[in-house]
């Protein structure tokens, strides 16, 4: 005759407070934006972010002693993002792979998503983490050249001149981090080998330059004038120039034609990363 | 000295399942963008400027080297599957010079017969098989370049990214003196001499290019079998 018995061995329900879905977003932003920047990690993740952020920060150092020699600004803050947009490239070929391409490779996926966060949140999350991270990694050197240009001037009135071309810069850098974080961000979802992720991220940033060229030879002068649309590099760079006036690609009259293309291509990724993220498994 | 069986693996790493589809865009790109540019009536001057020099020798040879060179071995190690290669009683030269060939073939495949026919477009057969010759060259140097950094170092791609964006790209056009280690000049230079062209020209000479190519592809391979002997099975760190 069986006399099986069911202990209570002190199992409890959680009754403490649930945190819920904005707290993990929270956190998983948070996460992610240390991840970008390789803290809390091993010092070799350190590596590359600080070595990119470095070698922005060194080209600004140069720019303002140069400025500091000459008298006058050689390059403007709202030009120093396409400066250095080499070193975003390869900031965001690091970051984007840590970011996304880990969690597909490990296959915790699953995890998240049967936690209060939504397939959605995480991507927004993620996403939002990679946009800040390079707009802190454009913006530290940009507020570098700020200080050292507010103490090249005299006078209240000229400081005040200061920060208002410095509002452009920071500006830019923030396009320059929507587009560029957006591309890459979803380009490195695609790919579960942070290797392979980090060389397509770079792929599709040098190979559509030239596509640029050869439109502005084939076209007439309208053409010309569009041709920047082919690569995301030269949208920004044409925003740039419509709105602040960068040193760059001639747009006029077409500037509103790039800020429409720079928002069209970053609603396209947006809902692309979106689409991906409702689709994947793991 | 090449063991069929490594090679078939690692070609099977390669190009298995969907992974081949990754390597298709970019010829097929650079293809289109010559074919498109003649058709409209581009001068052959700016489709070799445009397409065969800033998207071929600059973008597409050291991107696809990169992506097969570093992959062909690092894709082991990441997986940790290279173990099981080095339990077997295999010398570690045969395992690298197969890995080597595989990645060799199959960036030369997939980059030089692109540029063949964008030399075929933009000229002549003659600059066909210049550019052709270019790639092959430019893919055994990449290739021994790419497989000693995954061997000597667990983020092989990024420190690529940086030799070809940072060292290859900008230095080359600032400062003259680093271009005679950059493997884009010794392509450029030898395709424009075997081409017979007149369109591009390498910034080093020809000889210096065929020297430097060798020691970029002899010094590579004895530099990653060499590592590889004394390959000490780490798990995943960072």
């Amino acid at each position: 005759m069986p006399s099986g018995v069911i202990h209570d061995i002190g199992y409890q329900r959680y009754t403490g407070p649930r945190l819920g879905r904005g707290y993990a977003s929270r956190s998983l932003y948070l996460h992610g934006l240390r991840t970008a920047f390789g803290l809390g990690r091993s010092a070799k993740a350190k590596i590359f972010p600080w070595a990119t952020a470095g070698l922005a920060v060194v080209v600004a150092t140069v720019l303002t002693a140069i400025r500091a020699q000459a008298g006058r600004p050689l390059v403007s803050y709202a030009d120093f993002p396409s400066m250095i947009a080499l070193l975003t490239t390869l900031f965001c070929a690091a970051a984007a792979p840590e970011l996304v391409s880990r969690d597909l490779r490990g296959g915790v996926l699953p995890l998240y998503f049967s936690r209060p966060l939504r397939r959605s949140d995480y991507a927004l999350a993620k996403l939002g983490a990679l946009v800040t991270a390079v707009w802190l990694m454009l913006a530290g050197p940009l507020v570098l050249m700020l200080v050292g240009g507010v103490f090249s001037v005299h006078g209240a009135g000229a400081v005040g001149k200061e920060i208002v071309h410095f509002l452009p810069g920071l500006a830019q850098a923030a396009f320059y981090a929507a587009v560029y974080g957006s591309l890459s961000l979803l380009v490195a979802s695609l790919a579960g080998r942070r290797a392979v992720a980090a060389a397509v991220v770079v792929a599709v940033f040098i190979v559509t330059t030239p596509i640029v060229g050869v439109i502005a030879v084939i076209g007439g002068p309208t053409a010309q004038k569009l041709a920047f649309l082919a690569s995301p590099t030269t949208v920004v760079q044409g925003v740039g120039t419509w709105l602040f006036g960068v040193a760059g690609p001639e747009v006029r009259p077409y500037g509103p034609v790039y800020g429409l293309a720079m928002v069209v291509l970053l609603a396209a990724c947006l809902l692309l990363l979106l689409a991906r993220y409702r689709r994947v498994a793991r | 000295m090449i063991n069929a069986t490594i090679a078939r693996i690692t070609a099977r790493g390669l190009f298995g399942r969907r992974r081949f589809l990754l390597l298709l865009p970019l010829p097929l790109l650079l293809v289109g963008l010559a074919v498109l540019a003649r058709a409209l009536g581009a001068p052959p001057a700016a489709v070799a400027k445009f397409v065969i020099v800033n998207l071929g020798f600059a973008a597409v040879l050291p991107v696809i080297s990169l992506i097969v060179g570093t992959g062909v071995l690092g894709s082991e190690i990441d997986d940790g599957t290279l173990v099981h290669v080095l339990a077997k009683p295999l010398p570690r030269r045969e395992i690298i010079v197969s890995k080597l060939a595989v990645a060799v073939v199959a960036t030369a495949v997939t980059v030089g017969v692109p540029m063949f026919v964008g030399g075929l477009v933009a000229g002549s057969a003659r600059l066909g098989i210049g550019l052709a010759v270019g790639c092959v060259v430019g893919a055994f140097a990449y290739s021994g370049l790419f497989l000693a950094l995954s061997l000597l170092t667990r983020r092989p791609v990024l420190l690529g990214l940086l030799y070809v964006l940072l060292w290859e790209g900008l230095l080359g056009k600032l400062l003259g003196g680093t271009r005679v280690l950059s493997i884009q000049q010794y392509v450029t230079a030898l395709a424009a001499r075997v081409g017979d062209t007149d369109l591009f020209a390498g910034q080093v000479s020809v000889s210096v290019s065929v020297v430097m190519a060798i020691v970029f592809t002899v010094g590579g391979t004895l530099l990653a079998i060499d590592r590889l002997r004394s390959f000490s099975v780490a798990g995943e760190t960072s």
